[in-house]
């Protein structure tokens, strides 16, 4: 949690940020940082006081194409990548897979069998999604498959007895005014990205979200999965609110599209 | 999940179940066939609504929901059996089971043009072995129910947001927008179509354009085109136990004139045991007393195990 930018700071917080302004930067600086504040103050909330994340969000990051850092190549554009340190910790043995999902890209991404992206890449897929928001959950819509992904906020855990899932099971709590999300119970077959970075069924996941300004999500994910990786790294993106008048989700089932000119029927010749 | 998996699933559940509660899962059994073969159903009036509303005003009727009369076996005699079932059990009088899902025209029967009416018979002759890809229920390799099938294609969860209405299903999403906003361009075609609704006292009324026309009516092999408009009222009554689904469809190049379809749904709450058909919730795992359900992922993306009769291939 970003304390600064947290309305329930504990009051000492709060003094100590307040004479540190003063002192170190000045009463211009001080103007601004209330200007910041009341930024924040003016997010979006649930009746009971929570930030209310419902829109329609996408990320402007190159994420998708490759998380980590990398030069133009034919099928992307270049990205500074979105790792903390860069690269993924892969296992050494891991490291070759993802060399051979790289190497045969484009036929074994699930995304072009019309598989649904799964946790995180969902939020870092570049094509809009809308969160639906009430206190007991938040329900993430994707264009693609329309597959809705649960976010349980009414205090519940993960289940004992946990089956292999497309997009995981998902706990939120909150830190303040940060969504914190622990995700487990994953199949293992979904990517992180186009270019072969992956993740094994032991994936666990650590999502935070929160607002930067009313239209701007910081989405952060922690990936553990000592299958694949050697240590937890993290991965972060922005998120920009969809605000075109009269934007809206289309529904987007490319699965559907290899038999879909059997139907409807129509008249013979 | 897969279905597989969710079948997987759902027999662990009911293992575990058993050991400690067999007398609870035949009452469970019990309610879900009394829920699903109703045979009449009662006729909720457009009026008023006094019940509770949402923070934005709306009639509060979220929650899980589930037709009363039966699957998707057959659209006009609902409770009849898959038509050209070679292993169809006898069947008493008509008027012993649920009426249509076509209450206008009164006859019960669609009012298909003649050349969509030999489409139909040729699916449901098709359909018990395809070897035409059209023969094969579109819903079987999980492509969305549409509509209107998803309302009687397993129980759903409406929730409510505001200027939202929005319909879970098993495999596919409904979003319908309460505000004005114009509909998507004639030529975005789509399984759900677009909806754009609004309430009018108990009653949601949604238009529906922008359809794709390749969800079947079920395994009955009914359909509409990709011209159809579809006028929906959702009835709901005023202890908002039930709401009675009421469309018009319009759509002059399969039908000669328009038809209303009705279906009946009734509302499941955490009162009542878990079906795994109806009500396919599991109860969430937490530190209090009280029930709290909650489904399973939402997902069906990839159902390369097949399932649906004769389109799965093992």
């Amino acid at each position: 949690m970003n304390l600064a930018h947290s309305v329930r700071k504990s009051q000492p917080l709060r003094d100590l940020k307040r004479i540190g302004v003063a002192l170190l930067l000045g009463a211009t600086l001080a103007s601004a940082r209330h200007a910041a504040a009341d930024c924040l103050d003016d997010i979006p909330r649930l009746p009971n006081g929570r930030p209310d994340f419902s829109g329609i969000w996408q990320t402007t990051s190159a994420a998708d194409y490759d998380l980590e850092p990398h030069a133009h190549r034919h099928d992307a554009p270049p990205g500074p990548g979105v790792i903390e340190g860069h690269f993924i910790p892969y296992l050494p043995e891991a490291l070759e897979q993802r060399k051979e999902n790289f190497e045969n890209r484009h036929t074994d991404d699930p995304t072009l069998k019309g598989f649904t992206p799964g946790v995180p890449r969902m939020i870092y897929y570049p094509a809009p999604f809308q969160i639906f928001q009430r206190e007991r959950d938040l329900i993430i819509v994707q264009q693609f498959g329309h597959s809705a992904r649960t976010i349980h906020t009414n205090g519940t855990q993960h289940p004992d007895d946990l089956y292999d899932l497309w997009m995981g099971d998902s706990r939120g709590t909150w830190e303040g005014d940060t969504l914190v999300v622990d995700v487990i119970g994953f199949n293992g077959r979904t990517w992180l990205d186009r270019s072969g970075n992956y993740h094994s069924d032991q994936l666990h996941v650590v999502e935070r979200w929160r607002f930067l300004d009313k239209n701007t999500i910081e989405y952060t994910a922690t990936l553990e999965d000592p299958k694949v990786y050697a240590r937890p790294w993290t991965l972060s993106v922005i998120l920009h609110r969809h605000r075109e008048k009269n934007f809206q989700l289309i529904e987007d089932y490319r699965y559907t599209l290899e038999y879909a000119d059997y139907y409807p029927p129509k008249p013979d010749e | 999940m897969t279905h597989a998996d969710k079948g997987r699933a759902a027999l662990r559940r009911a293992a575990l179940s058993a050991a400690v509660a067999v007398a609870a899962l035949a009452a469970n059994d019990a309610s879900a066939q009394e829920s699903r073969w109703e045979t009449s159903y009662p006729i909720i009036e457009s009026g008023e609504w006094t019940g509770p509303r949402t923070r934005d005003g709306q009639p509060d009727i979220s929650g899980h929901w589930s037709n009363t009369i039966a699957n998707h076996n057959n659209f006009t005699d609902p409770q009849g059996g898959i038509p050209n079932d070679p292993n169809a059990r006898p069947l008493g009088p008509r008027e012993e089971r649920a009426p249509s899902r076509v209450t206008d025209p009164p006859d019960g029967k669609l009012p298909l043009q003649p050349w969509a009416k030999k489409k139909v018979e040729e699916f449901r002759i098709g359909f018990h072995n395809p070897v035409y890809p059209g023969h094969v229920e579109p819903n079987a390799r999980c492509a969305p129910g549409g509509i209107p099938k998803s309302l009687y294609w397993h129980g759903y969860e409406i929730a409510q947001y505001p200027g939202y209405v929005v319909f879970f299903f098993d495999n596919g999403t409904r979003i319908i927008h309460l505000d004005d906003k114009p509909h998507l361009p004639e030529n975005i075609k789509l399984w759900n179509g677009d909806s754009r609704g609004r309430w009018e006292g108990n009653t949601l009324i949604v238009e529906v354009r922008n359809v794709n026309g390749k969800a079947l009516f079920g395994r009955s092999g009914e359909f509409i085109s990709e011209n159809a408009r579809i006028l929906e009222r959702y009835i709901f009554s005023p202890d908002g136990k039930r709401y009675n689904y009421v469309a018009t469809f319009d759509d002059p190049t399969v039908y000669t004139r328009p038809f209303t379809v009705t279906i009946p749904a009734r509302k499941w709450t955490e009162e009542d045991p878990a079906t795994g058909w109806h009500f396919d919730v599991i109860d969430a795992k937490h530190d209090g007393d009280e029930r709290i359900v909650e489904v399973f992922e939402r997902v069906c993306v990839e159902n390369n195990g097949g399932f649906g009769m004769p389109a799965a291939k093992p």
